[in-house]
């Protein structure tokens, strides 16, 4: 179409209008859409408009073996790999009845932590400069890039780390692995009171975040809100513990919640959960020494390896909520079907609509960065 | 009337620009302008994939892009680099066309991740297009899965020293094989693809037109464009009604 050949179609006379809310937008979280209505600056209604991201992740399982599948599944979510990998080899291991040695469950739970810290630590920075607040996203980012280290170091990925397989982890910890850990998280704790100081007792994200976003703990049961989002309406869910998966029955940690149900109690929720996930890396680290054992239960040649016909439905806890995988295998060397319940799904449609609407346009950013979702796990 | 599928897919191969143009002073302009040009760039701001998770580390304290003068930028009109950061599907290609035929020349594309090579890890997946090179002129790719910040900034070293050396103008290869590009895009949008930026006319206004501008590909688009009334009827400022329907808003 050319520019000369564009007509003028008349409206009615009004203060209404209709935005494209990205995808090229840097008040959007990653390659999404929403399409809003706007009167003034208030939204009158808002549409999620997904689907750039769009694999077909759940078809592409189908074609390749078990074995392959753990390339594919932290392609999901991108910045919280590790959930992903874990959840499908939970589900492959019950599937095939492999009884997974301790160690390698201790060290998926450190894995685990370690990329929840690092999730929340990228979700704070994002968060923060939806409020014009920038240097925490510089912290934030920095910081996480110590997290990243740990993981190359662990399995020579940043972001992607192909570490978990079905039957335990790929090889054992580094010498002297631990005890960097334990540097990191020393320096991590230390940051936590400039991260108080600097974000949340600031007055401006104070201000800026309370009452934005409000849902109501029914609303967030009914519109299936999970993991921190959820705790942050005032209900204690935590997969981890009313679920428990690996170790995480022996370990002890507290579950955070917060009443407001806005933004400044989702970021409050978060903020607690670092902590919590420091103190359990703290229990991980001081307890790896003392598990000896294999890391990696024997699996059959993974490249003719047929598991039992059936099905299974797996969850756990990642960053953004509760994830599970529902496989099913007809006793063939592929998948059936695999479906992926992936909480940002929930979160960046039906919520981001419904808290949208009513807002005002400036704070719509904030809201979707608050529900932390992800939107290549929303497409998939 | 020849339709999509009767048009041969033929490879065509970019004619090599020719040298400068012997004038002395405006060689050293465009000396000049090309180490400009290098030590400005404008980086958009649009996170296609996953790659876009190693560009906050790279731009943020810990690497730190801005040193090199490269900068986030959030239209695509003030910016000089589209950044596609891995898989495209066949819904974001139609915004990464739209976007980059809005920026202004002289503009670079660089594809990070394997997933613009060759469809990396979804080869074989029916959501995505694999090749961006048959979409339009790639300048850069740095491949991995995903590549490491330091990746990312060596391979934005190398388009800077591309760029000083004048290597880099594969945004004129869009303009002279517009035909081309626009075939391939119509083979995967289907042949009533069309975006509002004029890509003929903006040949023509930069010197560009070349002999594979036009082809059968645009006859195709022409076709499937609204016919084209004078300015004056369009406005209702006299002249003669000529009975063709008004189908602007077709949309």
């Amino acid at each position: 179409m050319r520019p000369e050949n564009y007509q003028s179609v008349s409206q009615p006379p009004s203060n209404e209008f209709e935005l494209f809310y990205g995808p090229n937008h840097p008040g959007i979280e990653g390659n999404y859409a929403l399409k809003v209505r706007v009167h003034g600056d208030e939204v009158t209604s808002a549409r999620a408009d997904g689907g750039y991201l769009h694999r077909g992740f759940e078809k592409l399982m189908e074609g390749r073996l078990w074995i392959q599948n753990i390339a594919l599944v932290p392609r999901i979510c991108v910045p919280d790999p590790v959930p992903m990998e874990v959840c499908y080899s939970l589900a492959v291991e019950e599937l095939g009845g492999i009884e997974v040695p301790l160690r390698a469950q201790w060290i998926r739970v450190m894995q685990l932590e370690l990329s929840r810290i690092a999730a929340h630590l990228f979700f704070f920075g994002g968060h923060a400069a939806t409020t014009g607040m920038y240097t925490p996203m510089f912290w934030g980012i920095t910081d996480r890039d110590l997290i990243l280290d740990l993981f190359e170091e662990l399995s020579g990925g940043r972001v992607y780390h192909i570490y978990n397989i079905p039957g335990g982890v790929r090889r054992d910890l580094p010498p002297g692995y631990l005890e960097r850990v334990s540097k990191t998280l020393d320096y991590l704790e230390s940051r936590l009171p400039d991260y108080d100081n600097l974000l949340f007792t600031n007055k401006v994200f104070v201000h800026r975040a309370t009452g934005i976003g409000a849902m109501t703990q029914e609303q967030a049961l009914e519109w299936g809100v999970t993991g921190p989002n959820l705790r942050a309406t005032g209900l204690a869910f935590d997969v981890r513990r009313d679920d428990p998966y690996l170790v995480y029955d022996q370990l002890d940690f507290d579950i955070p919640v917060e009443a407001a149900g806005d933004a400044w109690a989702r970021s409050l929720v978060r903020r607690s959960e670092l902590k919590e996930s420091l103190r359990i890396l703290r229990q991980v680290v001081a307890k790896l020494p003392h598990i000896g054992g294999a890391i990696r239960a024997p699996i059959p040649n993974p490249l003719a390896w047929n598991l039992p016909a059936g099905d299974v439905y797996t969850r756990v806890e990642s960053s953004k909520g509760e994830l599970a995988y529902y496989v099913v295998s007809n006793g063939g060397d592929k998948p059936y079907r695999v479906h992926v319940r992936g909480p940002s799904a929930m979160h960046a449609v039906q919520v981001l609509e419904h808290l949208a609407t009513g807002a005002r346009i400036e704070d719509v950013a904030q809201i979707m960065f608050s529900l932390d979702a992800c939107p290549p796990e929303v497409d998939r | 009337m020849s339709t999509l599928q009767s048009i041969p897919v033929v490879a065509t191969k970019a004619e090599k620009p020719s040298g400068g143009t012997g004038n002395l002073l405006a060689n050293v302009f465009d000396e000049l302008t090309a180490f400009c040009r290098s030590r400005s760039l404008f980086m958009l701001h649009y996170c296609t994939g996953c790659g876009a998770i190693e560009l906050p580390p790279a731009m943020t304290s810990r690497f730190d892009m801005e040193r090199l003068g490269i900068q986030p930028m959030v239209t695509p009109r003030q910016a000089d680099i589209l950044l596609v950061t891995g898989y495209v599907s066949t819904k974001t290609l139609k915004r990464i066309i739209l976007t980059y035929e809005q920026m202004n020349s002289p503009k670079y594309v660089i594809g990070i991740c394997s997933c613009t090579v060759n469809g990396g890890m979804y080869w074989q997946s029916y959501a995505t297009a694999k090749v961006l090179a048959d979409y339009m002129p790639v300048d850069m790719y740095i491949a991995g899965c995903m590549p490491r910040p330091e990746a990312v900034i060596s391979g934005l070293r190398e388009l800077m020293a591309n760029i000083r050396a004048g290597r880099s103008d594969n945004w004129r290869d869009y303009y002279r094989r517009y035909d081309h590009y626009l075939g391939n895009q119509q083979r995967l949008f289907g042949e009533n693809w069309q975006t509002p930026t004029d890509v003929i006319g903006e040949a023509r206004h930069y010197g560009q037109f070349g002999p594979e501008t036009l082809g059968e590909h645009t006859a195709l688009l022409e076709r499937h464009q609204t016919p084209l009334l004078p300015f004056e009827m369009r406005l209702g400022l006299g002249g003669e009604k000529t009975g063709v329907e008004n189908k602007g808003d077709k949309r």
